[in-house]
């Protein structure tokens, strides 16, 4: 009888403690790093974090690497998108249905286009239990937004056109290149 | 069973030796030495083995590959991923190219500097053109973490990868991986396609966010060398540093 009731109190207290394995740690904030939750801020460069907890080491790392590119990408189009509409109403032809095409299109193409010297420049690995969770952070120098803009300006020249065709060119470059006395 | 016990005792031993080795390596397989001019240099190894010059041989070969690749290699890169809030699905390609031409080029051309008999295995240095120069070198431990393995070094002359690789029952394919995935970071760091897209759909009482992204490259390298390598023995981590020239 004795023997019956210890092991059915062991049998559950077994089952228990499987259960208890399998569940999955909470991150505690103090190992996230503070630049992840602070990224850092420069005049003439981008930095944008990103995580990822997988249970794979490299594929942690190359979803965390991936997201903090992304959030780049992102920046990128807003940036963009804002300075050319800023120009564009500048100019008196903001509300135009094919500046805001331009526009549109410009600003979607530099984000969607190579990220060129786009570096991860920090990251941090920490294991919590059995998953791993990395942090990336990545920079993006504000010298490259310069010229993938203009470049992209001018293939979209055609539509620059429709757009205004007493808008000078040369005006968007000066715009433009205003971003390259940023930091200096 | 005692004969049965004593096999899987062995076994044990060997796997558990495999899996938690790496403890002294030669100097220049943590950190390449810098080559002579025109002269390029690739490590090479081979895990446990019966017979010397076959381990010799299989370290030379690893070493020729290794050198192949650093002179010249096509790099194509694609990760895709699909999160729905609830989920998310990873799907990262690696694909990797490198000529015969330049293999053979190489094989025809070197001398071995420098080789280095571990408990672990059968370490070589080799140079590619020949050359009389010799290296020396110290066994050593892997000591403390680098800087590189959180902070990416920063160089005007050179762009960097690093790559990453955990729990691997053997260390020779954990090094193969972590070198190769420290040359397509550095392709990363070079330049990738990137696009993505979020939906975001909101009713009265639910909100979800939905996330698409792609990111591509495909690049030529050259001189792209792994100089420096780390063990991290507590969590059994492999850390490979790859540089090329800007």
């Amino acid at each position: 009888m004795k023997k019956v009731i210890i092991l059915a109190l062991l049998v559950p207290f077994m089952f228990m403690m499987v259960g208890c394995g399998g569940a999955k740690p909470p991150t505690k904030m103090s190992n996230v790093p503070e630049w992840y939750l602070n990224p850092p801020s420069a005049e003439d460069a981008y930095y944008e974090a990103g995580d990822a907890a997988k249970q794979s080491m490299g594929l942690a790392k190359e979803a965390a690497d991936a997201r903090a590119r992304d959030a780049i990408s992102r920046t990128l189009e807003v940036k963009v998108s804002n300075m050319l509409k800023n120009f564009m109403q500048e100019s008196g032809i903001g509300a135009e249905a094919e500046a805001l095409e331009f526009t549109s299109s410009v600003s979607k193409q530099v984000a969607n286009t190579v990220l060129t010297g786009c570096k991860i420049v920090k990251r941090e690995m920490k294991q919590e239990g059995n998953i791993y969770h990395a942090y990336s952070l990545a920079e993006y120098n504000l010298n490259s937004l310069v010229q993938q803009t203009l470049n992209e300006a001018r293939k979209q020249k055609a539509l620059y056109n429709e757009a205004k065709a007493n808008l000078s060119f040369e005006d968007l470059e000066k715009e433009v290149q205003k971003l390259e006395g940023v930091g200096k | 069973m005692k004969k049965t016990l004593q096999i899987s005792t062995i076994l044990l031993l060997v796997f558990l030796t495999e899996v938690s080795s790496q403890t002294i390596i030669p100097s220049w397989f943590k950190k390449l030495p810098d080559a002579p001019t025109g002269t390029m240099y690739a490590v090479g190894y081979c895990g446990k083995y019966q017979n010397e010059n076959s381990a010799k041989k299989k370290a030379v070969d690893v070493a020729l590959n290794t050198l192949a690749k650093q002179k010249s290699i096509h790099l194509k890169f694609y990760i895709e991923e699909i999160n729905d809030g609830r989920m998310s699905l990873m799907n990262p390609i690696f694909q990797l190219i490198y000529e015969k031409d330049i293999f053979d080029e190489v094989r025809d051309n070197y001398s071995v500097v420098d080789s280095s008999i571990t408990t672990d295995g059968y370490f070589v240095l080799i140079a590619s053109p020949k050359t009389k120069k010799n290296v020396t070198s110290d066994d050593v431990n892997w000591g403390p973490p680098p800087d590189w393995i959180q902070n990416t070094p920063e160089s005007e002359k050179w762009r960097y990868g690093i790559g990453i690789a955990a729990k691997y029952s053997t260390w020779t394919k954990a090094w193969r991986d972590t070198d190769e995935y420290a040359r397509f970071d550095l392709g990363k760091n070079t330049s990738i396609n990137t696009e993505s897209i979020i939906v975001i759909r909101r009713t009265d009482r639910t909100g979800s966010h939905s996330k698409i992204m792609r990111q591509d490259y495909d690049m030529y390298f050259k001189d792209s060398i792994i100089v420096e390598r780390y063990y991290d023995a507590k969590t059994n981590s492999y850390y490979s540093l790859c540089r090329a020239p800007q």
